[in-house]
């Protein structure tokens, strides 16, 4: 869903109103440096299959992370912006997976089978539009064409609608391999559920959570949106207590980004029901009180975790990382996604496949590759990837790292994202004392923007780009 | 906006410097040459020629086996594999090729290339090409003596190979052996870029790829090297000796 990053302070960081107001502009949330808009159609399967092929080559090549898409749902939550197709049409996932699996075929064979899978996850649409059982010939599929990881701390994970999995069903998905999950709710107060059309009951989101726990899930995620219509701060207030009461290892927290005319449904949110720009940093502000009353601790962007959770602990340890699929702790994997509108990271390149279910399904049919677009990162592509990257992890560019790694003069070759920088270190978002780029605990909360200034591609984009706005 | 190399590694870069009259300063030919009292334009009277020649790409072969025999050459820049196909048509590594090293010189007491050398990556060289074999021998004996002193080198590299030794062993002695050439030519001993393929060092040590990842995710977890990507850092060089000692027998 198209979101926008909250802006939550943990003991590191800190919640200035004044300056989320000022720096309230859109901007993308690097998930992959180049960002997607700046892909070339001109990328292809050939492309891939020579960086496939290139990648199998190195020393010790890079395990691997696998990405499936599921683009169906059941029924349109109006707030959603992703590339979805409602449908109650069970028989269309069946087919989409039959599609699925022919990919796979052609794509799994690219990697050498010494590299082992350590990742997998499933996101959508509604990945558990397909029932358990499919779930399973899916993960099964991949798991005889590609070398899944056993050590215990591999990350095998599904986003889930609570409103369309039992229990029973919970219990299948641990036994195919799953071990985390993440949970819609956004938020549970009717009047707010009624404006998104998604009711969700309190009761049977609580029921499933309980049942990841009781299966063996390692940790749970629940996704919670701020700003959306008819949200006020008591009904807000409730919902945070009652998730945070259910304990969940992780919290991912979106601002809704209202932008009717790139997502249609959207159109069927009424302006006026929205909260204002005020009100909208007031529940940002309550659910950065509560959870940091909680004991949640903010690792960046949209998240946040217990203390004992990995990702925080990574956080801690300075061995965090950050891939398309969000925060992790898995270092440099290369990425293979499958289905429609997926990304795969392989090497220095970036592909993503069609976006639009019928030339993907074209593709396969005809024996292609889906691949849409991509491209490939040069020097300094990949070097400014790199910085974004520690900005993005650990709010900080270590600038002497960077200059002997890559043989340059940082104050010469980086003259115009230093001076960029100045009126964030003006406004006291940022610290540059010798030999590092530092965000302070005010300018943690907007690492988007201080990450905007080392991006060589804003400015030049081309017409339709639309990033949503970073609060 | 300028490219900018991405990771760089220090060292003594092959000079461009010469001319028709004049050695590079690091040519690998000129102490041969000269040694024997020969200067460049000696050379051109005697129609050896001494050029820079390239840029091969990746994949591109500098002389393929059976090709009439009629140069050696330095490599100035990249990387340079020699191979042979069995009699099953599968290919054997030979070796791989450095800056400041010479290919074609076990086609020196022949009239035709004993093996394909192809280029790895974006490979420059310096060619030291002669008409007639005949004319080394007979008119520049010193300096075909001298050549030969550069071939003695080369076979020394291929001990790896014999004998009845362990992966870890294999492996040891090939990353100790690199580094030795990388140092000789100015660059870090402990930090170098692998630009072979996995498959390629496998071969050439005779070793499954699945093996050689492994052995060196081994040494990685004990804290011997560290590998990124095609970068390489040897962290603990006594282990790695100690573990290549009986291959290289120094």
């Amino acid at each position: 869903m198209q979101t926008t990053s909250p802006v939550l302070p943990p003991r590191n960081w800190r919640f200035d109103a004044d300056l989320l107001r000022r720096y309230d502009r859109p901007g993308p949330r690097y998930t992959s440096y180049p960002t997607a808009p700046n892909f070339s159609e001109g990328f292809g399967e050939a492309d891939f299959r020579d960086i496939a092929r290139r990648s199998n080559e190195d020393p010790i090549p890079r395990q691997l992370s696998l990405y499936v898409h599921i683009p169906y749902c059941q029924s349109p939550c109006f707030y959603c912006g992703c590339n979805r197709v409602i449908t109650r049409d069970e028989a269309r996932g069946r087919i989409y997976l039959d599609r699925l699996q022919r990919e796979i075929a052609m794509v799994a064979p690219l990697f050498d089978r010494d590299r082992e899978v350590v990742q997998l996850h499933l996101g959508g649409g509604t990945p558990n539009f397909l029932a358990p059982r499919l779930l399973g010939e899916l993960v099964g599929s991949l798991g005889r064409q590609f070398s899944f990881s056993h050590a215990l701390d591999r990350d095998f994970s599904i986003e889930l609608d609570p409103r369309f999995v039992t229990p029973a069903d919970i219990e299948v998905l641990s036994a195919i391999g799953f071990n985390r999950t993440s949970l819609g709710v956004q938020d549970f107060d009717p009047a707010v559920q009624k404006a998104i059309n998604r009711e969700q009951g309190v009761d049977e989101t609580l029921a499933i959570i309980d049942a990841c726990r009781r299966f063996g899930m390692r940790s749970v995620n629940v996704d919670l949106i701020y700003g959306l219509p008819k949200q006020t701060l008591e009904g807000f207030a409730r919902t945070l207590d009652t998730v945070v009461a259910a304990r969940p290892d992780r919290l991912a927290i979106y601002g809704y980004a209202h932008m009717p005319r790139l997502f249609r449904a959207q159109k069927q949110i009424r302006d006026r029901d929205l909260p204002s720009a005020e009100g909208k940093l007031a529940l940002l502000e309550l659910a950065v009180q509560r959870l940091g009353d909680a004991g949640y601790e903010y690792i960046g962007m949209d998240h946040f975790a217990l203390p004992g959770d990995e990702l925080a602990r990574a956080q801690r340890e300075d061995s965090l990382h950050r891939n398309f699929m969000g925060y992790t702790t898995h270092a440099q994997t290369d990425l293979v996604g499958f289905g429609v509108s997926a990304i795969s990271h392989v090497g220095d390149s970036f592909t993503q496949n069609h976006r639009d279910l019928p030339s993907w399904e074209a593709a396969v049919d005809e024996g292609r590759l889906p691949i849409w677009r991509g491209l490939m990162l040069g020097n300094d592509d990949v070097l400014r990837a790199d910085l974004i990257q520690q900005l993005m992890c650990r709010g900080e560019i270590d600038v002497r790292r960077v200059e002997k790694a890559y043989g340059i003069c940082f104050g010469e070759y980086f003259s115009e994202s230093l001076a960029a920088l100045r009126p964030l270190q003006d406004d006291g978002l940022v610290q540059c004392p010798p030999g590092t780029i530092r965000a302070t605990p005010r300018g943690r909360a907007l690492l988007r923007i201080i990450a905007m200034c080392f991006d060589r591609y804003l400015g030049v984009q081309g017409e339709g780009v639309r990033y949503s706005r970073t609060i | 906006m300028r490219e900018q190399p991405l990771k760089t590694l220090s060292g003594t870069p092959i000079a461009d410097d010469g001319d028709e009259f004049t050695f590079c300063s690091t040519c690998a030919f000129s102490a041969a040459c000269l040694s024997e009292g020969y200067d460049k334009s000696q050379l051109r009277d005697l129609h050896v020629l001494v050029e820079h020649v390239g840029p091969f790409r990746e994949g591109d072969h500098v002389f393929r086996e059976g090709d009439p025999f009629n140069a050696i050459a330095a490599v100035r820049a990249g990387t340079v594999k020699t191979y042979v196909n069995d009699a099953s048509g599968r290919e054997q590594v030979l070796g791989f090729f450095l800056p400041g090293e010479v290919i074609g010189l076990n086609a020196i007491a022949s009239s035709r290339y004993p093996c394909n050398a192809v280029a790895l990556d974006t490979v420059t060289l310096c060619r030291f090409s002669f008409p007639m074999m005949a004319t080394l021998a007979s008119r520049m004996p010193g300096l075909q003596r001298h050549l030969f002193n550069l071939l003695s080198q080369d076979i020394g590299k291929a001990s790896l190979l014999s004998g009845n030794f362990t992966a870890d062993e294999r492996l040891a002695a090939f990353l100790v052996t690199l580094s030795r050439r990388f140092a000789e030519r100015g660059f870090s001993p402990h930090r170098m870029r692998l630009t072979m393929a996995r498959t390629d060092i496998a071969n050439y040590l005779r070793l499954a790829p699945e093996t050689v990842s492994r052995v060196l995710r081994r040494l990685q977890d004990e804290g011997v090297l560290k590998v990124d990507r095609r970068d390489m850092e040897i962290l603990q060089p006594n282990v790695l000796d100690e573990l290549a000692h009986h291959v290289l027998r120094d």
